[in-house]
């Protein structure tokens, strides 16, 4: 294309020249014309100028153009139009329709010489176009030009060539941030790969223009953005009257159920009411769509539910502007509609939707069965509870919006945030069946080759402290130990024993609030993050509870039915220092702690309390010793009067004698 | 490769990489950079490092460190996660004493994956997560 675009400059030049038509040129224009000659129907459809035919081609049912739409770039100076110079071919289902335009500078040229100036025409596909001229922005000066003469009102058509990629919240949140001045979009829409919306006065555009170069997306490519001169938006052209809008109001509150919040615009264009003022409610059109949000958002803002059942629908720009109109709606119905492909979804995907009916749209036929619609369709509404009718089955277990935020670029903004709520909401689950059921709950969460260890840390001049013991069995510090194949066995690997080596783990008491959460990596096939926090560890009712540290590393991938499921999995646990404790006693590498100590039988507690009145050490010395010599009173005896004989024992394990 | 291989191969990885690491931190800070992915992702307490350039600059700004590790851990991440691409998990804690201020508890944790080239495999970092834990007692 860009080769034939210079081609074009140069029959141009030539033409102005005086030249005429050269053959080279003649040549050039055609096969850039071929090259576009499958879409040039449809170049009029979303765009402003044409409304007239977009009402004719939108009656037909021709949906065929709905879906290949090009945006084909349109001649950047509209000055000095009006409607006299406007001629409307009409409807003529093979021929494409072309309104031709004469001003004194830009003249639209057909090819025939023998025809220069306006006309009426309906010409064969192949046949006729004016040039198209290459594609640059205004500069500043061009447009206070030609918008004083403009009389559509300066309105402007901004293009980002690879829109489709970000969400509309996401894009013009960005641009708004980075333009001095505020700015209301119009008929945002995305064509193809590129996102377009409309803006009203030549300083807002300019200001626009600006930021071109300002915007960078989470991986750092720059967003660009084009600002243009057009004509107004279809949803202004055409703007219904305010007669129009009154009875259009007086229809729909008859539609609107009170005690439900529900509004039912089935079917809409045959109202009887409008027919009769002979109001065409085509919900495709854009002022038409747009007319019926602005009576939602005056008179029905708390709207829960909304039919716009059997309205010929096959796309959804128009309905994304409700998104910040009536924030509540949790049912929609666009059964019977045309809706060829759910990408459409992905326009109102930010709704918060509790049930769906898309039955009676072409996009069904995409899928080979009724589950995978319905993953497909979560994907978009992860809060869906029903589908047409039906129950949505979710796993309750740790029920995430997961597979939103891991495919591919599509929410390039606030992953963070969501992401962050993602990884919370998952913590939050995760504990709270961690805590205070049956740990075996957590087999939903694991992936069936899961992998788990646990490790204490510990410093190598050092023992484990004694209040660990608990852990220390499936201690997998590899600091400590250097066996291989010890450490494989103490690996748990698949779910099974995963889950089983958690539920002999104490009974535990997180807490949320002392969590630190980073997230270490994110990619489309997994999460990483990492958790530091407290917990309590709840022993006999008679012991005071113990306070841990912990990491935990997560790693998750997706799951089915928007689950995250666990790959990878370490725990770390070492004792908390609690802040209100002080420890006024120094306490020397080799004694226990001073946290109280943990559980034991009443028949170790005998035997301890024993030791420790015959031997004159304290209790938990005489614990330490004990287990150190596991549990043989005897031999326990004999190696503490023997170390003590060598003056090995450190005078604070002796009790004071007061 | 069965898992016991995996379980291997990522245990000797780990070792290996943990020891080159702490040392080349301590006595060669200028080269550390070498051992990070050119799209590596660095989270020091929370800031966000990336980008070669990034990594390098703020390895010359870290004042000269003194790690001592007490605790090693590492896992074989689930080919899931890493189509096509070996990678290890592993955990370290210790404590670290950076010039000019006083000793910290730490928690990192390190993504490696595998490069491999004719003669060997080399172990990159994809992710670095370190943080100070001033909260537990070892």
């Amino acid at each position: 294309m860009y080769s034939t675009a210079k081609n074009f400059r140069t029959y141009r030049t030539e033409e102005y020249k005086g030249g005429g038509n050269t053959s080279r040129g003649r040549v050039n224009y055609k096969s850039y014309f071929h090259e576009n000659c499958g879409e040039e129907n449809v170049y009029y459809k979303n765009n402003g100028y044409k409304s007239r035919l977009s009402q004719f081609q939108e009656d037909d049912g021709n949906t065929a153009m709905s879906d290949i739409q090009k945006d084909l770039h349109p001649r950047h100076n509209l000055s000095t139009t009006d409607d006299n110079n406007r001629k409307v071919a009409r409807d003529n289902k093979d021929l494409i329709h072309i309104t031709e335009w004469r001003d004194g500078n830009h003249q639209m040229r057909n090819m025939n010489k023998n025809e220069p100036g306006c006309k009426d025409r309906t010409f064969p596909m192949t046949k006729n176009k004016g040039p198209m001229p290459k594609y640059r922005t205004p500069s500043k000066r061009e447009i206070e030009e030609n918008g004083q003469n403009n009389i559509y009102g300066n309105w402007f058509k901004i293009t980002i060539p690879y829109g489709r990629k970000y969400t509309k919240t996401w894009l013009l949140n960005s641009i708004q941030s980075k333009c001095s001045v505020h700015f209301t979009p119009v008929d945002f829409h995305y064509v193809r790969s590129q996102a377009h919306f409309f803006v009203k006065n030549s300083t807002t555009a300019f200001a626009l223009k600006n930021v071109n170069y300002k915007i960078h997306d989470e991986n750092n490519h720059q967003v660009r953005l084009f600002v243009k001169e057009s004509a107004a938006p279809s949803s202004e052209q055409n703007k219904l009257k305010p007669e129009e809008i009154e009875q259009l109001k007086l229809a729909m509150k008859k539609r609107f159920d009170v005690s439900q919040k529900s509004l039912n615009l089935q079917s809409f264009r045959f109202d009887q009411d409008l027919m009769s003022h002979d109001i065409d409610m085509i919900l495709n059109r854009r002022n038409c769509m747009s007319a019926t949000l602005t009576v939602i958002e005056e008179n029905f803002p708390e709207l829960l539910s909304l039919n716009l059942c059997s309205n010929k629908l096959y796309q959804l720009d128009g309905l994304a502007d409700i998104i910040p109109k009536a924030p509540q709606i949790k049912i929609l119905n666009l059964s019977n509609n045309e809706l060829k492909s759910l990408r459409q979804l992905d326009k109102i995907r930010e709704m918060k939707l509790e049930e769906l009916w898309l039955q009676g749209n072409p996009l069904y036929n995409n899928f080979s069965n009724y589950s995978t619609y319905m993953s497909a369709i979560l994907d978009y509404f992860p809060k869906l509870l029903c589908l047409d009718g039906k129950d949505v089955t979710h796993s309750m277990d740790v029920e995430t919006g997961a597979s939103e935020i891991l495919k591919p670029s599509k929410k390039n903004h606030g992953v963070s945030e969501m992401l962050k709520n993602l990884v919370l909401q998952f913590l939050e689950q995760y504990y709270s069946i961690y805590d205070c059921g049956d740990r075996s709950r957590l087999l939903d969460a694991y992936h069936d080759e899961a992998c788990f260890s646990l490790t204490i840390p510990c410093n190598p001049k050092e023992l484990v402290p004694l209040s660990l013991y608990k852990y220390s069995k499936s201690n997998r510090n590899m600091k400590n130990c250097k066996d291989h194949v010890l450490l494989t066995q103490l690996l748990k690997h698949t779910k099974r024993d995963v889950v089983d080596f958690l539920r002999v783990l104490p009974k535990t008491q997180h807490d949320l609030s002392s969590f630190m959460v980073d997230i270490c990596i994110l990619t489309e096939k997994m999460l990483c993050f990492s958790v530091n926090g407290r917990f309590k560890e709840e022993v006999e009712a008679t012991c005071p509870v113990i306070l841990r540290a912990f990491t935990r590393i997560f790693i998750v991938i997706p799951a089915s039915n928007s689950r995250l499921c666990i790959v990878n999995d370490t725990l770390t646990v070492s004792n908390a220092c609690p802040k209100e404790i002080q420890s006024d006693v120094s306490i020397p590498a080799r004694a226990p702690s001073s946290i109280p100590v943990p559980t034991i039988s009443q028949e170790q507690q005998a035997m301890v309390q024993a030791f420790s009145t015959q031997s004159g050490m304290k209790f938990n010395w005489s614990l330490k010793c004990l287990e150190q010599n596991d549990w043989n009173y005897a031999v326990a005896g004999q190696n503490f009067t023997l170390l003590k004989a060598e003056g090995k024992i450190p005078k604070e394990a002796f009790q004071q004698i007061s | 490769m069965d898992f016991k291989t995996y379980v291997d191969q990522a245990c000797r990885a780990a070792e290996e990489f943990v020891h080159i690491y702490y040392e080349t931190m301590d006595k060669r800070r200028r080269v550390l950079p070498r051992l990070y992915l050119d799209t590596a992702t660095l989270l020091w307490n929370g800031n966000v490092v990336t980008g070669m350039d990034g990594i390098t600059n703020f390895f010359e700004m870290l004042p000269s460190s003194e790690f001592q590790i007490n605790m090693l851990d590492c896992q074989p991440v689930h080919e899931q996660a890493t189509p096509s691409q070996s990678t290890v998990l592993v955990v370290t804690s210790g404590t670290v004493k950076f010039d000019g201020s006083h000793p910290h508890y730490y928690n990192q944790n390190f993504l490696l994956t595998a490069q491999s080239t004719p003669n060997q495999t080399v172990w990159k970092i994809a992710s670095d997560c370190f943080r100070f834990q001033d909260w537990s007692n070892n």
